[in-house]
């Protein structure tokens, strides 16, 4: 196995973090960096695929937009808002404990930004649920899932054959014709889509940045940090944060406008 | 320089015991090295794979009736052959193989800044293609390489989400290989290495891993979503449902554009390396052969709407794509009056590399000459889906980046094995392809111009001569293609010991032993002069040695 | 601000520039108000006075590109990267601009949705 083991010449003089390709930490760190960088640029743009499709149909169906907005839980969204925006500053404070080697600190702020993350998660979804169980016929997931209160709601909002806009909140009354019930419904089917689509897209980057940030306790519970060697905190951090961003986007564009 | 035997140690060599070892050490190897052969050989199989399915495609279209194929399985043979060519094999294909292998080597380092991560590539690549295998196997996929919409995700009822998935997964593999390039680049160069010392091997690779990271997520997405809506049943490109199959299209094309310049780019990376070495002078012209790399990848994403001329894509846009269209020809051309200009008063040897790059300038020219034919919109809506177009791209892709692709495996040969192939058939089989080449795609720029529409598997009688040519040129080439194979395979055992720098080159991986060791160079190198460093004076002296009897 | 930046050129090239946690929980508390702003915005557009739609969505965009530029400064550290990095990062938008800018420019000089009916 001459690939992996070290050639004589190539031991140096820094800890067993440096990797043999490298010849000093400050490269391996900035490689790790500009690296990172490099896959956060193809992160953003594969959402940027979605708004893309987001513009084209916004544009398209202003009115069924406005509409559809009005029927995602804005409260739920705004509590997990909250709760990435302060996910973000305990990483952030996270990478400033490593940076000082203050591993109690890091500890605590990355157990801080998993909860948050979990939390995140599970508001999500509740939402979700919440869709899933109008389209069951149910009034909440809770009522779903104990099988009471069948058959109260008149809409289900999971794009598919199912879908079903509820009439009360769309602008079409009984005195339009039947095709253009169709096309509208078409707008509204495609918000709720793009909106399981990205939310979903989003939310899988959640679990995968989960998973990062475990592998991260991981290794700074085994001491394998110090204030010379802290990458993998700092470039999970950069992921962490970007997952944000979408957020901050995905917020405004679904729920608010 | 040449030595009489292999050296002791090499990163080929290892000391596992036995076969499972021996195995171990290649599929879990983090060596750039090890990694480029797996992808030389992985990707040479997709290569002979897509040959056999334009093998089918051409065996049918000797008659004008369809004989061999029904439409059906016709529609599936060259959607076999465009999926597996362009996704596992052209877009790979350089960046891959020649720039795995080559790009630590020529900057000074000891591996790319992520080993694990090239050898997931791998991997990815790999598991990609064994999706799109089993979709082939399983009945195959009957949509065009394209996958355009609504075809895609309302109409057709073959494996479309197996080979979709399939290319999702390649996509990453993409992905990390250009990422892993742009760090190494940036931050690993041998001391003294500026960036106007690199050779411009690596200028084109860094390029190329610029359109990688930007448009192949645009294209992961846009599948992505033909998933979901197929799975799904709901219509994101179905305009029954209030969709748009344009934006399909447009997403399609923003990677898919771009993508044409990752499989070219790189080639135009390895001619220069080769019209320099085997004209004995320093490349004329550097910079603007670097910048213009740089622009070629900027441009290459503001014209993919020269795709989209005749779907119903608003005529204003079409304008200014067109326009755009024609400012990549100015960079593409800086390109090729600079290797002109090089090969001016230089000491020409006609050895099988250069042979490769000379094709490749003169396919380059009328593949790239037939582009502008085609990004004028008046001509565009008179050829679009003939065998015009199909001519055009074959010029490019297959005279441009598969003459460059085997120009540099050639030249490279030695390096990578430490063995020199034999020069004779070399120069043999080089001769070849370029005849079969032509036979078999000038005829088709003719047929397009008469009308003969692509994808169908039946034709009127009178563009049967025109076709009978193009399929006796394709069975040219194929022979062409056969026999590097065989006599590569025999150099391992055979060939002559090359010696640390059988061509008397400059660059840094000519400075370190054939093979190369594992960690490249006992000493990081440092550099003090640039690249193709070749004194004014030696193409003339290099001329005036020549006796008949040594070698072209 | 000036005088945070020109300390920061002093530092370039320099491994141990970081920003201070001060610093952090400044950036976090503009971000939370910046939120609230947006959500304000939504709530009045909702329930007191019409805003046109366009401007709604203007509002709450300006308010999403700030808190992204808080975010990419300071907590993901652009502001104090190497040069490369800081090309990077900006690329990408830049990128996402050109995607959008040149489809958005078709689907408007094609006329989008398309009308049905009769041809004009």
């Amino acid at each position: 196995m001459a690939t992996i083991t070290h050639e004589e010449a190539h031991v140096h003089a820094h800890g067993p973090e440096l990797q043999h390709q490298f010849e000093t930490p400050e490269q391996q760190k900035e490689a790790a960096t500009l690296g990172m960088w490099a896959f956060l640029v193809t992160e953003i743009m594969l959402f940027g695929g979605i708004f893309m499709a987001y513009i084209v149909y916004r544009w398209a169906f202003p009115e069924a937009w406005e509409e559809s907005a009005a029927l995602l839980n804005t409260p739920l969204a705004t509590v997990n808002t909250v709760v990435l925006l302060v996910s973000s500053l305990t990483v952030a404070l996270a990478v400033n404990a490593a940076e000082e080697g203050n591993k109690r600190r890091l500890l605590t702020m990355l157990a801080l930004t998993m909860l948050l993350g979990l939390t995140f998660l599970v508001i999500k979804g509740y939402e979700y649920s919440e869709k899933f169980a109008h389209c069951a016929g149910a009034k909440d997931p809770i009522s779903w899932i104990t099988g009471s209160d069948l058959h109260e709601s008149h809409e289900c909002l999971v794009p598919g054959r199912g879908f079903l806009f509820p009439e009360e909140h769309g602008a079409t009354g009984g005195s339009h014709g039947a095709a253009h019930t169709a096309s509208m419904q078409s707008g509204h089917q495609l918000f709720f889509l793009l909106y399981f689509c990205a939310t979903g897209l989003h939310a899988i980057h959640m679990i995968i940045g989960l998973g990062v940030m475990s592998a991260i306790t991981i290794m700074a519970l085994r001491d394998r940090f110090s204030p010379t060697y802290f990458t993998p905190v700092e470039i999970g951090g950069l992921y962490w944060h970007l997952i944000d961003i979408i957020w901050v986007f995905l917020f405004p564009l679904f729920y608010l406008v | 320089m040449s030595t009489i035997s292999l050296p002791q140690s090499s990163y080929i060599r290892d000391n596992s015991r036995t076969f499972i070892d021996w195995l171990k050490s290649w599929l879990l190897t983090v060596d750039h090295k090890r990694i480029a052969i797996l992808y030389l050989l992985s990707i040479n199989f997709f290569f002979l794979l897509g040959g056999l399915a334009a093998t089918l495609v051409r065996v049918e279209l000797i008659t004008p009736q369809g004989d061999l194929m029904s439409s059906d399985v016709y529609n599936r043979a060259f959607t076999l052959h465009g999926v597996i060519m362009v996704f596992f094999f052209l877009i790979p294909s350089i960046p891959a193989v020649l720039g795995n292998f080559l790009v630590p080597l020529m900057i000074g380092a000891r591996d790319l800044a992520f080993p694990r991560l090239n050898l997931l590539s791998w991997y990815l690549y790999m598991i990609g293609g064994i999706f799109a295998l089993i979709a082939a196997v399983f009945g195959g996929v009957d949509t065009g390489w394209t996958f355009y919409t609504p075809f895609t995700s309302t109409y057709s009822n073959s494996n479309v989400v197996m080979s979709i998935t399939g290319v999702f997964i390649m996509g990453f593999s993409s992905i990390l290989t250009g990422l892993n390039f742009i760090a190494t680049i940036h931050k690993m160069r041998a001391p003294g290495l500026t960036w106007f010392r690199l050779p411009l091997f690596i200028w084109a690779n860094y390029a190329t891993s610029i359109i990688q990271i930007l448009a192949t997520p645009v294209l992961g997405i846009a599948l992505l979503l033909v998933i979901v809506e197929r799975v799904w049943g709901v219509g994101i490109y179905d305009p029954a449902l209030g969709g748009d199959p344009l934006l399909f299209q447009h997403l399609f094309w923003f990677y898919s554009h771009p993508a044409v310049y990752i499989m070219i780019l790189p080639a135009m990376g390895v001619i220069s390396e080769l019209i320099s070495t085997f004209s004995r002078k320093r490349i004329f012209g550097y910079e603007f052969i670097a910048f213009s790399s740089i622009a070629i990848a900027i441009l290459g994403f503001l014209v993919w709407g020269h795709h989209m001329f005749v779907s119903s894509q608003s005529v204003y846009a079409g304008l200014i794509f067109s326009f755009i269209t024609m400012l990549v020809a100015i960079p593409s051309a800086i390109k090729v009056f600079n290797w002109t200009a090089t090969l001016y008063k230089g000491s020409i040897s006609y050895r099988t590399p250069m042979l490769y790059a000379l094709g490749f300038i003169g396919l380059f020219v009328i593949g790239g000459l037939t582009g502008i034919f085609l990004g004028v919109t008046a001509v565009d809506l008179h050829v679009t889906d003939t065998y015009f177009v199909v001519a055009h791209f074959h010029y490019v892709m297959v005279g441009g980046t598969i003459m460059a692709y085997l120009g540099g495996i050639h030249f490279w040969w030695p390096k990578m094995t430490g063995r020199m192939y034999n020069e004779i058939w070399g120069s043999i089989a080089a001769l070849i392809i370029f005849v079969g080449f032509n036979m078999t795609f000038f005829p088709q720029f003719i047929l397009g111009y008469l009308g003969m529409p692509r994808r169908y598997h039946v034709y009127p009688p009178e563009f049967q001569i025109l076709h009978v040519m193009s399929t006796a040129g394709a069975s040219i080439l194929a022979i062409g293609f056969i026999v590097p194979l065989i006599y590569l395979a025999i150099s391992l055992r055979k060939g002559a010991i090359a010696g640390d720098n059988p061509w008397g080159a400059t660059g840094l991986e000519w400075k370190t032993s054939s093979p190369p060791p594992t960690f490249n160079f006992d000493k990081t190198p440092i550099v003090t002069e640039e690249a193709y460093a070749y004194p004014p004076e030696a193409a003339e002296r290099d001329a005036a040695s020549w006796r008949p009897g040594s070698p072209l | 601000m000036a005088e945070q930046q020109h300390t920061n050129a002093h530092h370039h090239g320099d491994r141990h520039t970081h920003i201070s946690r001060g610093t952090y929980y400044r950036v976090f508390v503009a971000l939370m108000v910046l939120m609230v702003l947006t959500v304000a915005a939504w709530w009045v557009e909702k329930n007191l006075l019409h805003i046109p739609g366009w401007l709604a969505v203007t509002i709450a965009m300006s308010i999403a590109i700030a808190k992204t530029v808080l975010i990419v400064l300071y907590f993901m550290h652009v502001k104090i990267s190497s040069r490369m990095t800081q090309v990077y990062a900006a690329g990408a938008f830049v990128w996402l601009i050109i995607l959008f800018v040149i489809t958005m420019g078709d689907y408007v000089a094609r006329g989008w949705p398309p009308q049905p009916g009769p041809l004009p």
